[in-house]
């Protein structure tokens, strides 16, 4: 008898001789553009709130991205979590963009639009407060802290993709993390 | 989200549906920039991914989801091939009343059969009925929740192979250049498969479905020539003669099984989970959400990780089992 076990397989294939031409035109098929975007729209904008802070900068920011990701998405037809790291890499150079051409940040101005209608005016009233607080707390950080503030609580990156994207370590970017949200916190 | 944590997120919300549209309307109006020269896809993520496991592809398909459940209980824990599925080729047989699955389920015969799967209250009383310590997410999309455990038990059974149909299969798909292995008819496969712990997550309407089990046992006389049944069933599953023997003669079939996967089939990439390749699977139903669905392999067990959360969410679920 023969006992079989959970092996690693094909270790001594190459690529050719591993992949039939069936299975490469299946990878040739596209992804569904309209889900990416149902995705990834949420979390760029957010990252660009936190980054940026003004709203209409945000959403003007965002499209600027996506533009830029559009135009040579087919570079990205097939992986598509490295699309998502892609764009967030956009993001944060037309963040850096944004930035060094504003002289001085700007009072932020996102509260009204970041408190969702469906909420009552006690809940509004808390939120906008809240958002406005986070706003002005978040633009008293050091860039480098509050662009991964950003892209921790903005874009909802974990740990890891984060020091994926940025290529400081995983344990660093807990550390500068834990760092700006213990300044936020102590100023709240 | 940490309930300490809240006020971090006060700056999120949803993009307006105004700007959605605009934006949208506005990317729609470029002029797609197609590049002339294809990026070559990394070649060790096609390696892998052509070797790995594509359970998965056929976990987040409807229609075959239901009709594979049995046999994902019995193999979920051994390295697959990929092999995409000629559609044409599934309704031939269909149409012969010769379905894959109808062919197994002839020959299969229960040895242990531990009933359904029993919803327990809490992961500790499931660890104790599955008799393993539970890999569990360290992280989870904010507000995310058990919301049911399910044990089921150890199975076993007794699979004898059936020459003559097999047969039948290859003249209805006309193929006639190869011959079933000669003293096929009677050789038994044994699996043996040990309790599946399946964790289902939710929060608002996105779900998640972690299931785990220890590596299982399979047995089979060794005198079967697998190689040769391993081309048979690329052929059935519409590889050309030349594609499914150049594959068949670099396989280990001792180690690997073949797993169909449907046309329909989104996408998928290498990805690592946890220090242990594996695969990420995309489908999107035509009426539904997209799936995604993340399978890997540690040396003692093998975890299917199956989401309507985003990709990287998913990933980021998987990546944190502890």
């Amino acid at each position: 008898m023969i006992h079989l076990t959970v092996h690693r397989i094909l270790s001594q294939m190459t690529f050719e001789q591993a992949l039939p031409r069936r299975l490469g035109r299946w990878l040739a098929a596209e992804p569904d553009w309209d889900q990416v975007y149902a995705e990834q729209l949420p979390r760029v904008l957010n990252f660009f709130r936190y980054r940026i802070g003004n709203t209409a900068e945000a959403e003007d920011l965002t499209a600027r991205t996506f533009e830029k990701a559009w135009r040579a998405r087919d570079q990205y037809r097939r992986d598509m979590a490295g699309f998502a790291t892609w764009l967030m890499t956009i993001a944060r150079n037309v963040a850096l963009d944004h930035l060094r051409a504003r002289r001085r940040l700007e009072p932020l101005e996102f509260a009204a639009a970041v408190v969702a209608s469906d909420r009552n005016p006690e809940q509004q009233a808390v939120l906008q407060s809240n958002a406005e607080r986070l706003g002005e707390l978040l633009a008293t950080l050091p860039s480098r802290e509050r662009e991964l503030i950003a892209m921790k609580y903005g874009a909802d990156m974990t740990n890891r993709a984060i020091a994926r994207a940025t290529g400081l370590s995983e344990s660093n970017v807990g550390t500068i993390l834990h760092r700006a949200v213990e300044s936020l916190r102590m100023n709240w | 989200m940490n309930k300490d944590q809240a006020w971090l997120y006060a700056l999120r919300s949803e993009p307006s549906p105004q700007f959605k549209e605009e934006l949208r309307a506005k990317l729609r109006a470029l002029e797609p920039a197609r590049s002339e020269v294809r990026r070559e896809w990394p070649r060790r993520a096609l390696m892998a991914t052509a070797a790995m496991v594509l359970l998965a592809l056929v976990v987040s398909v409807p229609g075959v989801r239901a009709q594979m459940a049995q046999f994902l209980s019995w193999f979920r824990v051994v390295r697959f091939v990929a092999v995409p599925v000629d559609a044409s080729r599934v309704a031939r047989l269909k149409a012969e009343n010769l379905e894959i699955k109808t062919l197994i389920g002839e020959h299969v015969e229960v040895v242990r059969d531990p009933g359904p799967a029993v919803a327990v209250g809490s992961l500790d009383e499931a660890a104790s009925a599955a008799n393993m310590t539970l890999a569990l997410p360290q992280w989870l999309p904010n507000g995310t929740q058990v919301l049911e455990t399910v044990v089921a038990g150890e199975r076993e059974v007794r699979i004898t192979a059936d020459g003559r149909r097999l047969q039948q299969v290859m003249d209805a798909l006309g193929i006639n250049d190869l011959a079933v292995p000669a003293g096929l008819d009677g050789n038994v496969v044994h699996v043996k498969v040990p309790p599946v712990v399946t964790i289902r997550y939710g929060h608002g309407e996105r779900r998640s479905r972690l299931v785990q089990a220890l590596s299982p046992e399979v047995a089979l006389p060794g005198n079967i020539d697998l190689r040769a049944l391993g081309e048979i069933g690329l052929r059935i599953l519409g590889l050309s003669a030349e594609e499914a023997k150049q594959f068949a003669q670099r396989i280990d079939w001792h180690s690997t099984l073949l797993v169909p996967v449907p046309p329909n089939a989104r996408s998928f990439r290498e990805v690592t989970v946890g220090g242990h390749e594996g695969v990420l699977v995309q489908h999107q139903p035509r009426n539904g959400s997209p799936t995604y669905t993340v399978i890997w392999s540690t040396p003692e067990r093998v975890f299917v990780l199956l989401s309507t959360e985003s990709w990287d969410q998913v990933l980021a679920m998987a990546d944190s089992v502890r």
